[in-house]
């Protein structure tokens, strides 16, 4: 098990040293000047001169790279051309913000999924089954940006229930859950009961029922445990659905997470800081990705020995 | 590393709870469209809130009516300029104190210029004081003080130009130009301006809270020299979107609504009957163009560059886009700028302007091109729009282009850029600003004019020289005359209003006399 | 499907062609039968038909012009004329949807083959090289798949600039690899079969197994990715131009419609709420197609 673990890592590492090779190339190659682009209308070609030189930016790309990852491996990943602030601290400042509205998300996403998955398995083919998944499915449809403004369109400007964005008490994360969590919800649900109708037809639940278990029993007690395996490691691979919602949802709502970060430093072109900012969010679905791995080999004793031989 | 999850979250969640905004008697609440990054103006060249309420400057823009500006003594109680208009000797007010205590002295000014002009502290402002004698070599690493800048004594202050340059004043007296005091500075390094430990000025306010992305929050400061403001405190807001800052004021958790941030909501606050009384508005220093490029046909023609100036039905735009509050603009300076004087009218008339293309040898009409950013705001592609199909009439088959910021820039350096439509704010109160920037020999080309006319280049620099004012302004308006009227290269739109709306409770509020979003709060009061 | 003649004479004598011929027949004609089953799935194919034909033929269905500028009919509320209002220019909302959707479709579909074709020739290469192949392609796609997809479109457009073109390709290199990742195991499990093994005791050419026997095999598995990626790029797509990143005015396209009538919710909010309608219908009715060719290709899939 340790084993599997620390192997897993390893081979994370060369994926990891790819994305930066991949990342700093895409945003190095950008053309014209990063430095002219950024200053705008207002600065003289000498100050910008002054600047590119301060920058290292004519150095050659290759040891602008490697200066680039020895220093993100010591936790530097340079400094906001536009904040002037490091750009590790504006991102670990920034985190608390995206994680809370992560996990209100991926709770409001459980809360709803999993019950309706659960629902939509034992009663198979009724009307709540098509509900349900219908109205996952819608879910998956509604794009994030669209919902969003609804949603504040009827509860903040009609309404007046809730506050239309920013981030100034509880309050203000209730709709940016909703709509965050609402599209990862549906996932949930469909995998729950296809999981758990999958599960229903093994074996040891035939001999549950033949036992002459109640129905509800037979789920609880048997059925769910195994059936939530897959939905469990789903919910680490969450982090990067969630992530990539959040750039949308942080925008539209105002709230100052990594997400809205990465959308300024795109609209001020601010490199350092657009390149931090996504090598952070990578290394967490990463890190996601890892821990689904070995939660799923921990909970699933098949998947244990198949990974092993696998690995070797 | 779930304990450090679990950290995070406790931080996250601890931010939400102390961000609930607490109101406080005297307390005026304003808000910002995004972080303003630092109070150090020496490293900003777009947010000057922060620096106009903690610095003052040697002379300050004072407001003196709506789009009206005097000069008037700031840190200098007064100052000297020699006859050949090279020395500037400026006498220091006695006893003006920095938020730590510590006096203003002649050092502190030669200090704060020459940082500004020293390589390592890599400032974006220091366009201001490139006429100081010696600030090239410093900027160039040649020398290590600035010859031009010294301290006579500890209340003087001699500054020596490398030639007259009738504007220096008027750039003194730009937020770039505040004042900050050695030995603070000095220590505080690469971190001045970044929190309120590190931000030590003279001015009304002292920064005591800067929680980026969220909120600074400004103290009354109680030895100010001119005073004590009003003002116990000043919380500046991070709020970037319009309906969120719309609801924030209509539950009165701001006071003031800046309807630059807002603009689609003009219509709602002129028009309700609670608001319409609050609006405070004022002119704004800035003129919309639309650039035309000489080198690119058919604007090579001046019948077609005339010809699309009037094309443009300017008063609609202004009326349907920008809800009417402004004004159309026919010279290059705009109203409130120093020398300003109302130009000759051009009138729309698309069929005048069909005819001026036939003559040009275009009877059925002509293609252009106008060129857009994508990095830009909306703004700019919806003028376009609407210029594509006014100027239809007059026979412009207009192509919008949409170019990345990269390829744009890139042509523009070069002399290549195609039409594109922009505004120019005042930097500082001076006609230089806006005709050194587009029509002197260097920037005609690099602004993408290509009006290469030797005698307007030569009174351009003449300009910049001249000691007599009313014979200086008198020279710029020959010069509107010439560049907008008789070789159509200025194709001037209109410079727009800037209303606020502020709650009842707010008193002495003035838009500035430059119209900017950035302005001191020394003389507004709350009830 | 034509592959099978010019490879007739590999094929062992047990899977001669028209024997396969047959067999592909009926699969196909099961196949629709399946798909003509699904209710959903037809009434998202209807959808999506009639979508085609109102993009198509938008300048005819149209009465207005999207890009006209009528400065004295802005916002107004739907009516007989404008059925759903018009935008701040006094251009009809109705007309700019339907001229969105020719982008909509166009973006679903070109990024969408272009990552399929490269998915599935990287997949194969992958899975049926092995060795070193594999292993630069699976690294190369652990990569790709770890960026968070919108971060690394967006990254994209930062690069290449904001336009059309550029969306197919940041569209394009964010979904081959999950495309490849899929086809390599596909490939892997049709290694071992035998039909394979004895094209390859006959002295077939590796690229002509790879490309002659295992993709043809593979075509129901990416004709049921292309469905599905059809609605994930239409949606990627319209959140980069909503976040200002894609397509650029004066163009219609949906995400852009959202986000400038967004700027109007208080006054006219349908400007921003209809093409918003517009993306879920379409997105929900691809989503639909895809499930319905799913279960109909691929029974196993199903749950």
């Amino acid at each position: 098990m340790l084993m599997f673990a620390v192997r897993r890592i390893l081979v994370s590492i060369p994926v990891l040293i790819g994305i930066t090779l991949i990342l700093f190339v895409m945003l190095n190659v950008v053309p014209g000047d990063p430095i002219a682009l950024m200053m705008k209308e207002h600065a003289s070609p000498e100050v910008i001169a002054r600047v590119r030189e301060q920058m290292h930016l004519d150095d050659p790309m290759i040891s602008r790279y490697f200066s680039f990852l020895w220093n993100a491996v010591q936790g530097d990943l340079g400094n906001s051309i536009k904040l002037n602030r490091p750009v590790t601290d504006l991102i670990l400042k920034a985190f608390p913000n995206t994680l809370l509205l992560a996990v209100c998300a991926a709770l409001v996403s459980w809360v709803v999924g999993i019950p309706a998955g659960i629902l939509s398995a034992v009663r198979r083919d009724s009307f709540l089954d098509r509900f349900f998944m219908g109205f996952s499915l819608l879910g998956v449809s509604m794009p994030i940006f669209w919902s969003a403004l609804l949603l504040q369109y009827v509860f903040a400007m009609k309404l007046k229930l809730l506050p239309v964005s920013g981030f100034y008490g509880w309050q203000y994360l209730v709709l940016p859950s909703i709509v965050l969590g609402w599209s990862s919800a549906g996932v949930i649900a469909r995998l729950t009961r296809s999981s758990l109708l999958e599960v229903m037809r093994l074996d040891y639940i035939r001999t549950a029922r033949a036992k002459g278990l109640r129905e509800t029993g037979v789920i609880t007690r048997h059925a769910l445990k195994n059936a939530l395996i897959p939905v469990v490691t789903i919910m680490a691979i969450q982090v990067a659905g969630l992530l990539s919602g959040a750039v949308i949802t942080e925008a539209i709502f105002s709230i100052p997470g990594v997400g809205r970060i990465t959308v300024s430093a795109i609209s001020s072109r601010d490199m350092p800081l657009l390149q931090g900012a996504v090598l952070f969010a990578t290394v967490l679905v990463i890190l996601g990705n890892l821990v689904a791995d070995i939660l799923y080999s921990i909970l699933d004793p098949r998947i244990r020995a198949q990974m092993r031989s696998e690995a070797s | 590393m779930t304990k450090k999850m679990k950290l995070l979250l406790a931080s996250g969640l601890a931010s939400l709870v102390l961000m609930s905004p607490a109101l406080a008697e005297n307390m005026l609440r304003i808000s910002y469209p995004e972080d303003p990054k630092t109070a150090d103006v020496q490293m900003t060249t777009d947010s000057y809130t922060l620096p106009l309420n903690i610095f003052d400057r040697l002379v300050e823009s004072e407001t003196t009516g709506p789009g009206v500006s005097a000069l008037v003594p700031g840190l200098a109680e007064k100052w000297e300029i020699s006859a050949d208009g090279l020395t500037y000797t400026f006498h220091l007010r006695a006893g003006v104190k920095f938020h730590d205590g510590a006096v203003l002295k002649a050092d502190d000014v030669v200090y704060t210029f020459d940082r500004m002009l020293n390589p390592a502290t890599k400032a974006l402002n220091t366009d201001i004081l490139t006429f100081i004698a010696g600030a090239q070599e410093r900027m160039d690493g040649k020398a290590d003080s600035v010859s031009g800048l010294k301290a006579l004594d500890d209340q003087t202050v001699q500054i020596t130009l490398t030639q007259p340059y009738a504007a220096f004043l008027a750039l003194l007296a730009s937020p770039g130009a505040s004042i900050y005091e050695r030995a603070f500075t000095e220590k505080a390094g690469d971190q001045f301006g970044l929190t309120p430990e590190t931000t030590n000025g003279t001015g009304p306010f002292i920064l005591t809270d800067y929680t980026l992305n969220d909120s600074e929050t400004l103290e009354a400061n109680e030895n100010y020299w001119r005073g004590r403001p009003k003002l116990d405190r000043l919380l500046i807001r991070v709020v970037s979107d319009s309906e969120t800052l719309r609801m924030l004021f209509e539950s009165d958790e701001i006071d003031v609504f800046d309807l630059d941030y807002a603009p689609t909501q003009t219509p709602y606050f002129y028009g309700s009957d609670q608001w319409k009384d609050q609006v405070r508005s004022g002119p704004r220093v800035g003129i919309y163009y639309y650039n035309i490029n000489q080198l690119k046909k058919p604007f090579d023609d001046v019948r077609v560059r005339q010809a699309f100036q009037m094309a443009i039905d300017r008063q609609t735009i202004l009326d349907k886009n920008f809800y009417g509050k402004g004004k159309l603009e026919d010279g290059v300076m705009p109203r409130g700028l120093a020398c300003y004087m109302p130009a000759t009218p051009i009138e729309y008339n698309p069929a005048k302007a069909k005819e001026l293309l036939k003559e040009a040898g275009y009877p059925d009409g002509v293609e252009i091109n106008l060129q857009q950013v994508s990095s830009w705001s909306t703004k700019w592609s919806d003028m376009n729009q609407i210029i594509q199909a006014q100027v239809a009439e007059a026979g412009f088959k207009a192509n919008i282009v949409t170019t990345d910021e990269a390829a744009f820039l890139a042509a523009r350096k070069v002399g290549e850029a195609e039409a594109y439509t922009q505004v120019w704010s005042a930097d500082f109160n001076d006609p230089d600003n806006f005709f050194y920037t587009f029509f002197s020999e260097s920037g005609t080309k690099t602004r993408g004019y290509n009006n290469n006319d030797p005698e307007v280049f030569a009174a351009i620099e003449k300009a910049r020289g001249m000691t007599d004012q009313a014979e200086r302004c008198k020279l710029y308006q020959d010069l509107t005359a010439q560049i907008v009227g008789k070789d159509a290269a200025w194709v001037p739109l209109f410079s727009l209003d800037h209303s606020y709306v502020v709650q009842p409770r707010v008193k002495n509020f003035t838009v500035p006399w430059n119209g900017w979003s950035d302005m001191n709060y020394y003389n507004v009061e709350v009830e | 499907m034509t592959h099978t003649s010019d490879l007739a004479p590999d094929l062992p004598p047990d899977l001669a062609p028209a024997h396969e011929a047959l067999e592909e027949a009926s699969f196909l004609r099961d196949t629709v039968r399946a798909f003509r089953r699904n209710r959903m799935a037809m009434v998202g194919l209807a959808f999506v038909v009639a979508l085609v034909v109102c993009a198509v033929f938008a300048p005819w269905i149209s009465p207005h012009d999207p890009y006209r500028v009528a400065l004295d009919e802005q916002l107004l509320g739907p009516s007989r004329t404008y059925w759903l209002g018009t935008d701040n220019f006094g251009r009809d909302v109705l007309t700019r949807i339907l001229y969105g959707a020719r982008i909509s479709l166009v973006v679903g579909i070109v990024p969408s083959l272009i990552s399929l074709a490269i998915g599935a020739v990287m997949g194969i290469l992958s899975g049926y090289l092995g060795g070193r192949t594999d292993f630069v392609v699976m690294r190369l796609a652990d990569m790709m798949i770890a960026f968070p997809s919108l971060l690394l479109a967006m990254v994209v457009m930062y690069t290449l600039g904001a336009n059309l073109l550029n969306i197919f390709l940041a569209l394009a290199l964010v979904g081959w690899a999950s495309v490849a990742r899929v086809v390599r195991s596909q490939t892997l499990a049709l290694r071992e079969k035998e039909f394979i093994e004895a094209a390859r005791a006959n002295g077939t050419s590796r690229s002509r197994i790879m490309f002659g026997h295992i993709f043809p095999n593979v075509i129901p598995t990416l004709i049921v990715l292309f469905s599905l990626s059809i609605p994930e790029a239409i949606m990627w797509e319209s959140s980069l131009s909503f976040l200002g990143v894609g397509v650029q005015p004066p163009e219609a396209s949906w995400g852009l419609l959202v986000a400038k009538g967004k700027e109007y919710m208080f006054q006219a909010p349908t400007v921003a709420i209809a093409p918003g309608i517009a993306i879920l219908l379409t997105v929900l009715a691809f989503n639909f197609i895809g499930d319905g060719l799913r279960d109909a290709l691929d029974p196993s899939m199903k749950d």
